[in-house]
């Protein structure tokens, strides 16, 4: 928020997303400094960096889908899993470039949201989110009961690496450059989006569709924009995936994987892009923790054997998205913001 | 003949304990707009509940089975006061989320504390099935279903012509409205998490009688939530009906679909025939069709 009196005066003002020059700048040495992160730190980080830049272009997804659209998805994790799927069949089958493939598993998996986002023109409300459920057991039964010569069943599919110019990407830090190109391309997609006509429509739909509709928003249609794209970004995050991990297997893909994406959106805070890689960073470091510090308390209690770091993860982030919801429920993005108005506005209240 | 006949008693049985299980969905619902997604949360911990007074604290089954729904209400009452009641006024969404977080919570606990080892679980219904001719059917699920039609007809008895429950259907309106006029929002939502622990709970001894007890019995929960959604999620009574179709339909898939087609399709069926209902009527079979204002 600006200090009373400043405003914007024409509309590409209005709807910039840098606004002064510091701002800029910080833009730059963070990117920057992404960029020489092979250089600077160790594999082990790069490895995080690399999960954690995966997570982000998913994350950003449903942040579009829920934060934004405000439509409940708890199917993200099968969203990104026929994303990964068709990028690995296509793949190792056809032996297609990834510049092509992960396109491709992004249109997969947007088709594949689209249809249960279709069904919003018939369902609403509660009845809706808990279609996204549905996306969930679909996924699973597809996988592990079609022919395993067409998604390997529950041997799931091995991945030849992605290959540019005789190229290949299989160390860290190459793999680190794939992963950043695409998720800058996609966050500022997203950032794209949701200042575009479609983005206001997905707010106006999120604060009352009934509203919007009288207002001459196509309710059903935005919705279905909404887990279109939503399931878009899972998809191209579905690829990277399985390009990073050279392996696909229908146990990457569950509920629980998508209950962490919502954590992700719910701690950095719903309807704010920035907010889902806070959320993303903040996240995947408490994952990273307990599967380090989980094996080695798994050593002293040892009932629990490996189950530990599973367990561990669901009681966190559990209770991460719980206290959240109680006590800051817009997330540390709208903390942030009102630390960053009252700095600007200051000694002024408003 | 007599061998389908038998498919479709068992399968409308097996509906009925879906139903039981939907109606811990429902009746939350009914008296707090919320829909809890950690149900099945809730029955892998009366399980566990009912395991402990039984197999070790050794009680009898006559005075564990009381403790033990005493004590699943008391669960039920803790998660709405630690979780629940301090979001009265939030928006619906983030109490839906905060049982979404609670699935996991709730999942997590079981594993941490239980264990991930195999339990016998108590026999509370005797094993030997009902001999009827040639056909046999299982004796906890047959009690089960009888306890599942007195519980609907009890709760939508409760919440359609009692003062009380009237009120607790009003809270599910509008927490704001429910609140002006007088209505204790905060002590229905309490009032509907100690029903939907104790339902979880009796649906956790039927559907575990004599068999083994893991966290992985929590699943149940997402069995009976395309009951949930078909029937509707206002209507007690139509959960019955509800209960039996899916019952029958995912029965006569797994028995002779899928040996046909060697997969499990009996598992999403439910899915299918939920989906396939939505789409026709958006509210399901027997739910509110609300009017909506601006």
């Amino acid at each position: 928020m600006d200090p009373s009196g400043v405003f914007p005066t024409s509309y590409r003002s209005d709807r910039r997303l840098i606004r002064t020059r510091w701002q800029f700048l910080a833009l730059v040495v963070f990117m920057a400094l992404l960029l020489l992160a092979p250089y600077l730190v160790s594999s082990r980080i790069i490895a995080i960096l690399n999960m954690m830049m995966i997570s982000a272009v998913i994350a950003v997804g449903l942040q579009i889908c829920t934060g934004y659209a405000g439509q409940i998805n708890l199917g993200q994790a099968a969203f990104m899993g026929v994303g990964a799927y068709t990028a690995s069949i296509l793949a190792s089958k056809t032996g297609l470039t990834f510049l092509l493939t992960i396109p491709l598993a992004g249109l997969s998996a947007a088709l594949f949201g689209f249809l249960f986002g279709l069904t919003a023109a018939r369902i609403k409300g509660f009845y809706l989110a808990l279609t996204t459920i549905a996306a969930q057991f679909l996924f699973h039964f597809a996988v592990l009961n079609l022919p395993s010569t067409w998604l390997g069943g529950s041997n799931g599919i091995t991945v030849p690496p992605a290959e540019l110019f005789g190229q290949r990407f299989v160390s860290e830090s190459s793999q680190f450059y794939l992963n950043f190109a695409v998720t800058a391309i996609m966050v500022a997609g997203a950032f794209g989006i949701v200042r575009s006509r479609f983005g206001r429509a997905f707010v106006a739909v999120r604060d009352d569709d009934v509203a919007a509709g009288i207002m001459g928003i196509n309710v059903a249609a935005t919705k279905a924009n909404a887990f279109l794209i939503g399931a878009f970004y899972a998809g191209v995050g579905g690829a990277l995936w399985a390009y990073l991990i050279r392996f696909v297997g229908v146990d990457q893909f569950t509920l629980f994987h998508s209950i962490f994406f919502v954590a992700m959106i719910i701690v950095g805070g719903m309807g704010s892009i920035v907010g889902a890689l806070i959320g993303v960073f903040i996240i995947r470091i408490i994952q990273e923790i307990i599967a380090t510090v989980g094996p080695n308390i798994a050593d002293s209690v040892s009932f629990l054997g490996g189950d530990i770091v599973f367990a561990g993860m669901n009681v966190v982030l559990g209770g991460v998205i719980a206290l959240f919801m109680i006590l800051e429920p817009k997330g540390l993005m709208h903390r942030w913001n009102i630390l960053k108005s009252s700095y600007r506005i200051w000694p002024f209240p408003y | 003949m007599v061998y389908f006949i038998n498919d479709i008693i068992t399968g409308a049985l097996i509906g009925l304990l879906y139903s039981l299980v939907a109606m811990g969905f429902v009746v939350i619902y009914r008296a707090s707009k919320v829909f809890n997604f950690a149900q099945g949360e809730l029955v892998i911990i009366g399980g566990f509940i009912v395991w402990f007074t039984t197999m070790q604290a050794g009680l009898s089954l006559w005075l564990s089975i009381p403790l033990s729904l005493v004590l699943a209400g008391l669960v039920g009452y803790a998660i709405e006061r630690i979780f629940l009641t301090k979001l009265i006024g939030e928006s619906v969404f983030s109490m839906v989320m905060v049982t979404v977080g609670l699935l996991i919570l709730l999942r997590g606990l079981v594993l941490l504390v239980f264990g991930p080892a195999v339990r016998p679980f108590p026999i509370i219904f005797p094993l030997k099935p009902l001999f009827l001719g040639d056909m046999l059917i299982p004796m906890n699920l047959l009690i089960g279903g009888i306890i599942t039609i007195v519980a609907a007809v009890g709760l939508s008895w409760f919440f359609n012509r009692t003062r009380s429950g009237l009120r607790m259907t009003a809270v599910a309106e509008d927490h704001v409205v429910a609140s002006s006029m007088g209505i204790s929002v905060k002590g229905s939502i309490a009032v509907a998490w100690v029903l939907g622990a104790i339902l979880s709970t009796i649906g956790a001894m039927i559907f575990l009688s004599g068999k083994s007890l893991t966290f992985l019995a929590s699943d149940i929960g997402f069995a009976a939530l395309p009951v949930a959604l078909f029937a509707g999620l206002e209507s007690i009574g139509g959960l019955i009906l509800a209960g039996i179709i899916i019952g029958i339909a995912q029965s006569l898939t797994t028995n002779y679909l899928d040996p046909l087609i060697g997969g499990s399709l009996g598992s999403v069926v439910p899915y299918i025939i939920m989906l396939a209902i939505l789409l026709i009527r958006p509210t399901g079979l027997f739910g509110w069709r609300t009017i909506e204002r601006v």
